[in-house]
């Protein structure tokens, strides 16, 4: 297993060839891991040649972490798929979403359904996270998400919800930066304010991603896509990010009308900049301290 | 106050009965509506499920959604998933009942051949997701006595699928992918006397299909269905006179269509 550094992409199926072939300078790959459930699939098959030269991150969308049902069938058959999943492929970081998708009732919903962050919510959370990171014999990583909606019970800040889950469950995070600012849009908050509150050391991954706006009722709400190139709002807050966390793996995410590589390795340059920018900037300060 | 599972509950009910009035939005009583309607929101989070589902059908019937166009290919896929909502967060599971539905599907009907077609995309994409075969060491074949050489068993690799169409779907499938260049007038009436007969299975890093005769076909399906050499004889020679048994399993062992074999 490989530690991971730099800007990586999200490995998807258009691009699989290129990555055997031509070797593109990436520095880590990403991939959604319920893509690679059988081991012996095709699919599989180029992963396992792809992985061979690149560090590869596992991301996961269905664990549904955020399910109040005891005893889903939905989630524990899928815990023991990506199990069987990190067993072989043996990536170097393991994430899911602070969400939720599988109802007690056997329903599956393919989507990361927002949470209310309660203190019943929490304990649900941190049961969910134990039990996944005790089955996997390793330490997750928890994305915050994006959502459209706020629940009229919900107590807790994200930000504070996301810290307890850490000091609690000694999980790590996963910032992604567009889902902060789709959020802060479309609920007011102030997203860097919600940067300063998620503490430095939990950061081990960070997301970047392009969203799209759509008109609601009159109301713009900015809905999390993957489908385009990344704004620039969320460049000036990945930099803010990268100011306060330091140069954290960040991958380019882009899962639907997948572009041609060239576009996503044009992404991947501007935040390999941002990274030399601040990087430069902290080191001119220190020295003009 | 509402529970956690109770929430959940509500949301999924509201999620999956499609389109409604506020009045009805269970979850209405826990949502912040200020700015936009209960309905309004839940459409949020049910329109991007539905997208999430069409792009894993998209992957599965690539050939499907070509022939009809993208948007006739989204309306479909939201009819049908209207009535299928996935039950498994493992997306390569979903969409076996495609075929079926295109060709009850009335505004599909008068491309008759599509169920056919989503028959082989569906195959293609068990094959794809199949186990691979143990290796077998055929030296042990020559150990078999003669007289239980008919009784011999042969088994096909876990990735095999074979498939029969009255149109010719092996045509219509290569002139619909990526970077074809193949271009041919094909009848598309329906004509059973006309049989296209397939075999989908994989070599190296890709998933193939091929064109067999009857005889073959059905010297695989009788393997397919773990008979023995002798039933499988006796079924090609009413089919086809003339075939060499031995050279048509030689060919599928070294196609690794054929995996191993077994003695009872």
């Amino acid at each position: 297993m490989s530690v991971i550094s730099g800007v990586g992409l999200g490995l998807r199926h258009r691009h699989f060839q290129e990555f055997i072939t031509d070797k593109p300078d990436v520095s880590w790959l990403e991939i959604h891991t319920e893509n690679f459930f059988s081991k012996d699939s095709t699919a599989a098959k180029y992963l396992a040649r792809i992985r061979q030269d690149y560090p590869i991150s596992a991301h996961c969308v269905g664990l549904s972490l955020g399910s109040a049902a005891n005893a889903c069938p939905v989630r524990a058959q899928h815990l023991q798929n990506i199990k069987a999943t990190v067993d072989w492929l043996q990536p170097s970081l393991i994430s899911d979403h602070l969400s939720w998708s599988a109802s007690d009732k056997g329903h599956y919903l393919p989507d990361l359904l927002p949470i209310p962050y309660t203190e019943e919510a929490f304990d649900v959370v941190v049961k969910n996270i134990n039990q996944v990171q005790d089955v996997l014999q390793k330490q997750i990583l928890i994305e915050n998400p994006s959502s459209y909606l706020s629940y009229l019970n919900s107590p807790i800040p994200e930000w504070d919800f996301l810290s307890m889950l850490v000091k609690e469950t000694d999980c790590a995070l996963l910032l992604d930066v567009n889902n902060i600012y789709v959020s802060a849009h479309n609920h007011g908050f102030d997203a860097q304010m919600y940067l300063e509150n998620i503490p430095i050391t939990a950061v081990q991954e960070i997301h970047l991603a392009g969203y799209s706006i759509d008109s609601i009722e009159g109301v713009d709400v900015y809905i999390d896509t993957h489908g385009h190139e990344i704004y620039d709002g969320v460049w000036q807050l990945y930099e803010k990010a990268i100011e306060r966390f330091g140069a954290i793996p960040t991958l380019i995410e882009w899962d639907t009308d997948v572009p041609e590589l060239a576009i996503l390795l044009d992404e991947k340059r501007k935040a390999e900049a941002i990274i030399a920018k601040v990087s430069v900037s902290k080191a001119e300060n220190k020295q003009s301290a | 106050m509402t529970t956690l599972a109770e929430l959940q509950r509500n949301f999924i009910r509201d999620c999956l009965s499609g389109k409604h009035k506020n009045t009805n939005v269970l979850l209405a009583k826990d949502i912040d509506t200020s700015h936009i309607s209960a309905s309004g929101l839940l459409g949020i989070y049910q329109g991007s499920s539905i997208g999430n589902i069409i792009q894993a059908m998209k992957l599965t019937y690539p050939v499907i959604e070509k022939l009809v166009g993208e948007d006739f290919f989204r309306a479909c896929c939201k009819e049908f998933i209207s009535a299928h909502w996935p039950k498994s967060a493992n997306m390569d599971d979903y969409g076996e009942e495609f075929a079926d539905f295109l060709a009850d599907f009335e505004p599909a009907k008068p491309l008759i051949y599509l169920k056919d077609v989503a028959q082989l995309e569906w195959l293609f994409h068990l094959s794809s997701l199949a186990s691979d075969s143990s290796p077998t060491d055929w030296t042990h074949l020559s150990t078999v006595k003669a007289d239980d050489a008919l009784q011999v068993k042969f088994l096909l690799a876990p990735f095999v699928q074979l498939i029969r169409s009255s149109f010719p779907i092996d045509i219509i499938w290569e002139m619909n992918q990526p970077n074809t260049t193949v271009n041919k007038e094909i009848d598309l009436t329906h004509n059973i006397d006309k049989q296209t007969l397939l075999i989908v299975f994989r070599s190296g890093l890709k998933t193939e299909i091929m064109t067999v005769t009857e005889g073959e076909f059905a010297l695989l399906s009788s393997f397919n269905h773990q008979q023995s050499l002798a039933i499988a004889i006796e079924t090609i020679a009413k089919i086809e006179s003339g075939i060499s048994i031995d050279d048509v399993i030689k060919k599928f062992i070294e196609l690794n269509i054929i995996s191993s074999f077994k003695v009872e």
